[in-house]
């Protein structure tokens, strides 16, 4: 069998084994795709709004009381990195004559750079720092910095800048706050609120008293926040507890609606890699009809004739996957990681799912055994002399 | 010298083919006995039924009408999977365009049918052998594309001889060859009939090969004349 590969034309073997590859390459990149995709949506959760886990005020409470002790006591348990109690703001701003009820949030900045990635995603100016009474932060749907000419949000701050003064109204007052910096994250929940220090809070409202209106918590590791959150009720949390799925119900939604597309996608990526890979092989092994029908003729059997054809596609198909997947994964894979597909929500990249490589590759050999095995039945079936002669 | 047993029987065959709603009489009753060692040559007119007549007795294609008898057995109508064993082990077939497999070298294709009945090691120094037979001993790896048409057909040749059969049909095994090379290749199945006793049933259109048989069967319009 390697002889006769080896001897075979090259051009012809190096073609199917070619489109063997695409077919395979398509297979996996395009699940990989909507696995990167559908991974940056949850990255985006984690990394910009809920943290793995979102803590919440007990039922038929306003607030989370004592939020030092609870943080002190959620980072306390294994696999939890970091927590960072957070407060809304029951106010608005005004920038100029514009003003907008944009969701307001005091925070740590301290502990929440240690949950959240918010900080390293400013695209004009600083993150807060510690013990900022005076600064504010917003997000780029607050400054309208993305708006298409003619598209502006009406509520939204165009033209604002960094150091421009903006106008908290809480309550009956007015505070006067300067920007000290303007980010933006992709993520449509989380660029369209402002961030204040806890010390503006109090500065705000004195009677403030270290309550926080949600806890957002950073695991170690995603994946463990159903075993995290069995930790922190035995530990005594009483208050709600979410995972980052269950606390972002829209994202949730749009991930749920990516994999429906991803699964329609895959199918069809399925047939189109099974119907070309069949074709290329159908049209091998029908220009051998001739050859099969010679061998017929001396005497060959035919189950050895369809083993032959077997077994030499099921080394096409091998060889396919091989320098499809080297190909995959060591241009392809490396290319999107270095430009990954800037998307409105999300950056995305590849991602490979262990377990939808290994089904998609054992389609593609399955369905060009298959490609194999039915020509090569079909010539051994026909009238010998049909074959000999090539018809 | 060829004996009075008789390999093959045929009586009264005849073969239809049907073109789209034409019914095309191919042979018409031919009845004639093949003995062993002889060396006959078919010969005739385009269209006169030399290869159907030659497909037939090789067990390639069953006639409408008739019967064949091998070494006393009825072959007519049996079953392609017991004509195929026989087709293995009892004929060897010579086809004008040699038929040889691209990818295998000389010795490979020779030891081909061998494979189906013994193992490699059983049957490459007989391939070997008939390929210096046949003049090839220092081509023993070449591949078909690397050999001459001439070449290519005593390959051919050897093949058909692997599993000693007792008839070897050769349909225009010169047809694709020069003067020189088609000459060589009668002289081996001139020696291969005369040194070893092999029958051979051999079709040719050229009047100067027919001086190579000890018997000629002329047919004209699907008959015998």
């Amino acid at each position: 069998m390697w002889k006769y590969l080896i001897r075979s034309n090259k051009w012809t073997l190096s073609l199917i084994i070619f489109f063997i590859a695409i077919a395979f390459i398509n297979m996996i990149f395009v699940t990989s795709l909507f696995n990167g995709i559908i991974e940056g949506f949850n990255e985006q959760i984690i990394d910009t709004s809920t943290g793995h886990i979102l803590v919440t005020p007990a039922h038929g409470e306003d607030v989370i009381k004592n939020a030092p002790n609870i943080l002190a006591k959620i980072e306390s348990i294994a696999g939890i990195e970091a927590a960072s109690a957070e407060v809304i703001v029951p106010g608005s701003i005004q920038y100029g004559n514009t003003k907008g009820s944009w969701q307001i949030l005091a925070i740590d900045p301290e502990r929440e750079r240690t949950v959240t990635n918010v900080a390293a995603k400013m695209i004009e100016g600083n993150y807060l720092d510690a013990g900022d009474a005076g600064g504010i932060i917003i997000g780029s749907s607050i400054a309208d910095s993305d708006a298409a000419e003619g598209a502006a949000n009406p509520f939204a701050f165009s033209g604002i800048n960094v150091g421009d003064t903006v106008t908290v109204l809480f309550g009956s007052s007015g505070y006067e706050l300067t920007v000290r910096g303007i980010f933006k994250t992709k993520f449509i929940d989380t660029d369209d609120k402002a961030f204040i220090t806890l010390d503006a809070l109090k500065a705000m409202n004195p009677l403030y008293d270290n309550e926080a209106t949600k806890i957002i918590v950073r695991a170690e590791k995603t994946g463990s926040e159903a075993e995290l959150i069995s930790s922190l009720k035995a530990n005594g949390i009483k208050q709600n507890v979410y995972s980052w799925t269950e606390a972002s119900t829209l994202m949730e939604s749009i991930s749920d609606s990516f994999l429906g597309i991803n699964v329609i996608l895959s199918i069809v990526g399925v047939l189109i890699a099974a119907i070309t890979v069949f074709i290329v092989i159908y049209i091998d092994i029908s220009s051998k009809r001739k050859q099969i029908g010679i061998l017929r003729a001396i005497g060959i059997k035919p189950y050895l004739i369809q083993a032959m054809y077997v077994i030499l596609t099921a080394v096409y198909s091998v060889a396919g996957v091989i320098i499809g997947s080297a190909i995959f994964f060591g241009a392809i894979i490396p290319y999107f990681n270095a430009h990954p597909f800037v998307l409105p929500i999300a950056d995305a990249t590849l991602m490979v799912n262990p377990g939808d490589f290994i089904a998609r590759l054992e389609t593609l050999i399955w369905v060009a055994i298959g490609a194999g095995l039915i020509p090569a039945i079909h010539i051994t079936r026909i009238k010998l002399l049909d074959a000999i002669w090539g018809r | 010298m060829p004996t009075d047993r008789h390999i093959i029987e045929v009586r009264n065959i005849s073969k239809t083919y049907k073109l789209g709603d034409v019914q095309v009489p191919a042979l018409r009753e031919v009845s004639l006995d093949i003995n062993d060692g002889d060396f006959i040559i078919i010969t005739g007119r385009n269209g006169s039924g030399k290869s159907t007549l030659l497909r037939q007795l090789g067990l390639l294609d069953k006639p409408n009408e008739g019967t064949i008898t091998l070494n006393g057995h009825e072959v007519t109508r049996m079953a392609e999977k017991k004509r195929s064993l026989i087709r293995l082990k009892h004929l060897g077939y010579i086809f004008q365009e040699y038929a040889l497999i691209a990818e295998l070298s000389a010795v490979e294709n020779v030891m081909l049918p061998a494979m189906m009945l013994e193992t490699t090691k059983a049957c490459k120094p007989r391939a070997q052998e008939l390929l210096e037979k046949v003049g090839l001993h220092n081509k023993l790896k070449y591949l078909p594309r690397q050999l001459s048409g001439g070449e290519q057909q005593k390959v051919a040749i050897a093949r058909a001889l692997i599993n000693k059969p007792d008839v070897i049909f050769a349909d225009e095994p010169t047809a694709n060859l020069d003067s020189i090379a088609a000459r060589d290749v009668l002289s081996v199945f001139k020696k291969l009939n005369e040194s070893e006793h092999r029958t051979i049933v051999m079709i040719t259109h050229e009047q100067d090969e027919i001086s190579y048989a000890n018997r000629i069967i002329k047919l004209a319009d699907g008959k015998r004349v």
